[in-house]
């Protein structure tokens, strides 16, 4: 197959030849191996790549990832990180106007009609600026002679992949799990991996958060192997029966053989202490499901996040072990009953915030120790739910959830917030998604990516279907897709608000943001459809947090008010060196010449860049502390 | 030999002089104002306070724009007229005490307590007045009153307070009351107690603004180390206290203006600290948190331009040695 740069232009064009989303469990040679959390299956492919950039399509590099190419004027750069911070292409922030906003006319393919596919956009965009990257890898001893894959965690907005010269596969969703089948190229000693990354393709569409617009590997790549038997996807259902004692647990297992599939799995579920609770072992198949019923299980809740340990463990049928797979399983009974969200059969009440990933020297390439200083800023804040506005985050992040007890609206990487709403009037003549067949599938194919890789964390328990992205047909496609394929929970959207025709096809929750406590009020008092909860509220931008009481004092009156997600966590600011000076300053939109921008509104923070407290903090400590 | 159980009174051409064991303020007609506050040897004063009527404009200020309909009190905190200076020596009204008129006074003048009033006429349309009522007492002790005449057809005020602007900046400060920066409608996570503040920290905000207020105050210590008295060589820290009168105070300690916080866009555009700026407030304007484009801040947290308001406090006198 050929890479066709026209994808780029294609919105039905979004994932060529990329393995199908699956679980975000990890396999392991051995027990023990397991409990160290370093599969000798996985080898990262962070660090120092070489580089090449374009100031767009027209001027990059072809053919550079032919095995002979001349590269020498390639330049390293370290992975994971943003183009724009290495000091290629302009950092810009915006909010809900699309980055070419006084530079392009544009909209989007099919808007106007189906005879309207708009060649040649993002193809021959003469800003759309291209990274052009290579490494050198020789397979560690761990992943020799069998089935590799390669994992990127995320790629912005869209990439092309070759191995040794042969065009891999292309993907978009920024911030998804791209997977891709290397082993029918792989040779053996040194292989030549090259990703070429364009700043927008069709994405870009769905992709216009509010937030810096960067572009390149931001987050971390690894090659993957699977051991003879593996484990390719695990789904656990771990709910309790009403009488909130007994556990009933399932998993779904999908296997796949490098050569036959015999053996058998064994699945052991351990207390968090360690003692076995419960083993059984059935025959290998291509799929296939364990179940239990446990009696007086320990539930999992923010105050008491108790969690169970499955471990799977794959013997081939020479009775030899292959593959250990552990996951943390957490029991809890989500509910929607008399129009009241219950989790554990008590009252759900939300001290969210909504937490984009940020770190004022890496952008959006967050580090382990920004998120574990995250979860330790919650905890103290009282803070016991966050949005993952909104995209999904790295999988360490859901983990640390899991682990802490922070329940997780876990969003979908969708907002189209540019073509629905201008200078604040809602004017959808030209809204993607919509009812778009030509972007339904991919909308639909973001979702799939979120709930496969999340779905057995005990910590998501809303699947939203994405932000200010207007409603029509390819949401309701997106809401019955998440209800089919997960009874569990319940899904959120926002923007069904604005287009009330919906109402009753899209979110279990009647969601809103910024609406003042009377307006609340209002609805909660004039016979509501569904629970209500705020996925925005109390905006942080600079000096704010004031009022928050009158929202608070709702939790008292409606028990269909279940309280909200504060907009936001953090600044987003950036550090850089002040020109005057020489000292560090923090710098926001329209600090780096970028035009259009939306200036200081990228600071709406609880903390600031720096990840420091702003003032406001105590007032949220103090108040979310009340419902805790 | 000090008086002390009297103020000693300067009757000066300019200026009013009132001393007594520790400390010395000087009233100035042609400054429109305390001059001088001198405890212990160390002025506090660069220049006469004055009353504050703006807040640098917060991002929800902006995008309510709330600093458009009250733009005319930036002008007004800026720019004020002394329009009346009233004296009250032991009770008593008395001539403004200018020559000719205090021919009639000698070298040796006391008076048990005296009232120096100044009344500053605001540039807004239509002005109002703010009097700023100045009673001192043998000890040194200064209780200061404030009267803002409402006026129909002025908006509301982001801010009522009176403003010192100190020659040097502070070391740091110690009040009693909430913890962190509170505001009339964010002060429920402030805990009461007592607390340190080390220097004069600007809230870094991404663009400068509005900060660094404590509501609920019962007293407030400030500490220098310096002067700007060339004779003065002393580095030790020297301390002023504000205390309450009938009811708690906000105040806000900082090394800059309101105008300067706004002509900022980021942090390192403010300028180099050079001054204390202590301003002690009547009313505070909340700072809201619905959005920041358009919701305003809760009704019960404006400031009525159209009403009275009064507000006193205590400036202690010097430690007794």
């Amino acid at each position: 197959m050929k890479a066709e740069i026209s994808w780029l232009d294609d919105p039905q064009t979004f994932r060529v030849n990329q393995m199908p989303a699956h679980s975000d469990h990890r396999g392991y040679a051995t027990v023990a191996e397991a409990a160290t959390q370093k599969s000798r299956f996985v080898q990262s492919l962070d660090g120092q790549w070489a580089f090449a950039f374009a100031r767009d399509p027209q001027h990059r590099p072809l053919g550079f990832y032919q095995p002979d190419s001349d590269r020498s004027d390639f330049e390293p750069l370290t992975v994971p990180g943003h183009i724009e911070l290495a000091g290629y292409g302009q950092i810009q922030y915006i909010n809900t106007a699309y980055p070419w906003e006084g530079k392009h006319y544009r909209r989007p393919a099919y808007s106007q009609g189906a005879d309207q596919p708009e060649p040649g956009m993002f193809s021959q965009d003469p800003e759309n600026t291209v990274g052009a990257y290579v490494r050198h890898f020789t397979l560690a001893a761990g992943l020799r002679h069998k089935r590799v894959s390669i994992e990127f965690d995320g790629v912005e907005q869209a990439m092309y992949l070759w191995l040794n010269g042969h065009f891999v596969g292309y993907a978009e969703d920024s911030f998804s799990r791209s997977e891709f089948d290397l082993t029918p190229y792989l040779q053996a000693g040194e292989n030549l991996l090259a990703v070429e990354v364009f700043k927008h393709s069709t994405a870009a569409f769905l992709e216009d958060q509010d937030m810096f617009r960067f572009s390149g590997i931001f987050r971390s790549v690894r090659l993957v192997a699977k051991p003879r038997l593996h484990v390719e996807d695990l789904t656990i259902q771990a709910t309790l029966t009403p009488d909130l004692e007994t556990g009933e647990f399932s998993a779904h297992l999908a296997l796949s053989a490098a050569e036959r599939l015999a053996g058998s799995v064994t699945a052991t579920l351990f207390t968090a202490a360690g003692e076995q609770l419960w083993t059984t072992t059935q025959a290998v198949a291509e799929e296939l499901t364990v179940k239990a019923t446990l009696p007086h299980v320990h539930r999992w809740d923010h105050h008491d996040p108790y969690l169970y340990q499955l471990r799977l463990s794959v013997v081939d049928d020479a009775g030899q072990l292959v593959e250990v797979v552990p996951y943390a399983v957490g029991f809890r009974r989500l509910e929607l009953k008399d129009k009241v969200i219950y989790l554990n059969g008590q009252r759900l009440i939300l001290n969210g915030v909504n937490r984009h990933e940020w770190d004022a020297q890496r952008g959006r390439a967050v580090t382990v120790a920004d998120m574990e200083r995250d979860q330790r800023v919650f905890k103290a804040a009282h803070i016991n739910a966050v949005r993952t506005c909104h995209y999904p985050d790295q999988d360490l992040w859901y983990h640390l959830c899991d682990r802490n007890g922070i329940y997780m609206m876990a969003e979908t990487n969708l907002e189209t917030h540019g073509t629905w709403q201008k200078m604040g009037v809602v004017e959808p003549s030209y809204n993607v998604p919509g009812s778009l067949p030509q972007w339904t599938l991919a909308i639909l194919d973001r979702a799939r990516s979120n709930y496969e890789m999340f779905k057995n964390h005990p910590a998501v328990l809303f699947w939203s279907l994405g932000n200010e992205s207007y409603a029509g047909d390819a949401l309701v496609a997106m809401d019955q897709f998440y209800h089919t394929v997960d009874p569990t929970r319940l899904t959120h959207y926002e923007g069904v608000y604005r287009n009330r025709a919906y109402a009753d096809r899209i979110s279990d929750v009647e969601s809103r943001m910024y609406d003042p406590p009377r307006d609340i009020e209002a609805y909660l008092q004039n016979h509501p459809a569904k629970p209500f909860l705020n996925c925005e509220y109390m905006h942080d931008m600079g000096n704010s947090i004031g009022g928050m009481g009158s929202y608070m004092a709702l939790l008292e009156k409606y028990p269909m008010y279940q309280g909200g997600f504060i907009w936001d966590y953090i600044d987003q600011a950036l550090w850089v060196k002040d020109e005057v000076t020489g000292q560090p300053a923090l710098r926001y939109g329209g600090d780096f010449d970028d035009r259009h921008s939306d200036y200081e509104f990228s600071g709406d923070g609880l903390l600031f860049a720096d990840r420091t407290p702003k003032p406001a903090l105590q007032e949220v400590r103090h108040y979310y502390g009340q419902y805790d | 030999m000090a008086n002390t159980t009297k103020l000693n009174v300067v009757y000066g051409d300019v200026t009013l002089g009132l001393s007594g064991p520790g400390f010395r303020y000087i009233f100035a007609y042609d400054r429109g104002g305390l001059e001088s506050l001198v405890q212990e040897g160390k002025e506090w004063l660069y220049r006469v306070p004055t009353p504050a009527f703006w807040r640098a404009t917060t991002d929800n200020d902006r995008g309510n724009g709330f600093s458009v309909a009250a733009a005319t009190w930036l002008g007004a905190d800026m720019f004020k007229t002394c329009t009346a200076i009233n004296v009250v020596v032991d009770g008593q009204a008395i001539p403004l005490p200018i020559a000719p008129e205090n021919n009639r006074y000698t070298a040796k003048e006391t008076a048990t307590t005296v009232t120096v009033t100044f009344t500053y006429t605001t540039p807004t349309v239509p002005a109002t007045t703010v009097d700023v009522a100045y009673t001192v007492t043998a000890t040194g002790q200064l209780t200061i009153a404030v009267h803002y005449a409402g006026r129909a057809g002025l908006p509301e005020l982001p801010a009522l307070g009176l403003r010192f602007l100190c020659p040097t900046p502070a070391t740091g400060f110690d009040y009693q009351g909430l913890s962190g920066e509170t505001y009339p409608d964010r002060l429920a996570g402030g805990q009461p107690g007592t607390y340190h503040v080390e220097g004069l920290p600007v809230t870094p905000y991404l663009v400068p603004q509005e900060c660094g207020m404590h509501m609920r105050t019962q007293w407030v210590t400030v500490t220098r180390a310096t002067t700007q008295n060339n004779s003065d060589p002393d580095h030790q820290p020297f301390q002023l206290t504000l205390r309450q009168a009938a009811h708690p105070f906000a105040f806000s300690c900082l090394p800059y203006t309101p105008e300067e916080l706004e002509n900022a866009t980021h942090m390192e555009e403010l300028p180099l600290a050079r001054r204390t700026v202590l301003t002690v407030y009547g009313a505070v304007r909340g700072v809201g948190g619905i959005d920041s484009w358009g919701s305003d801040v809760e009704p019960a947290y404006h400031i009525a331009g159209d009403i009275d308001h009064d507000f006193s406090f205590v400036i202690a006198g010097p430690v007794a040695k």
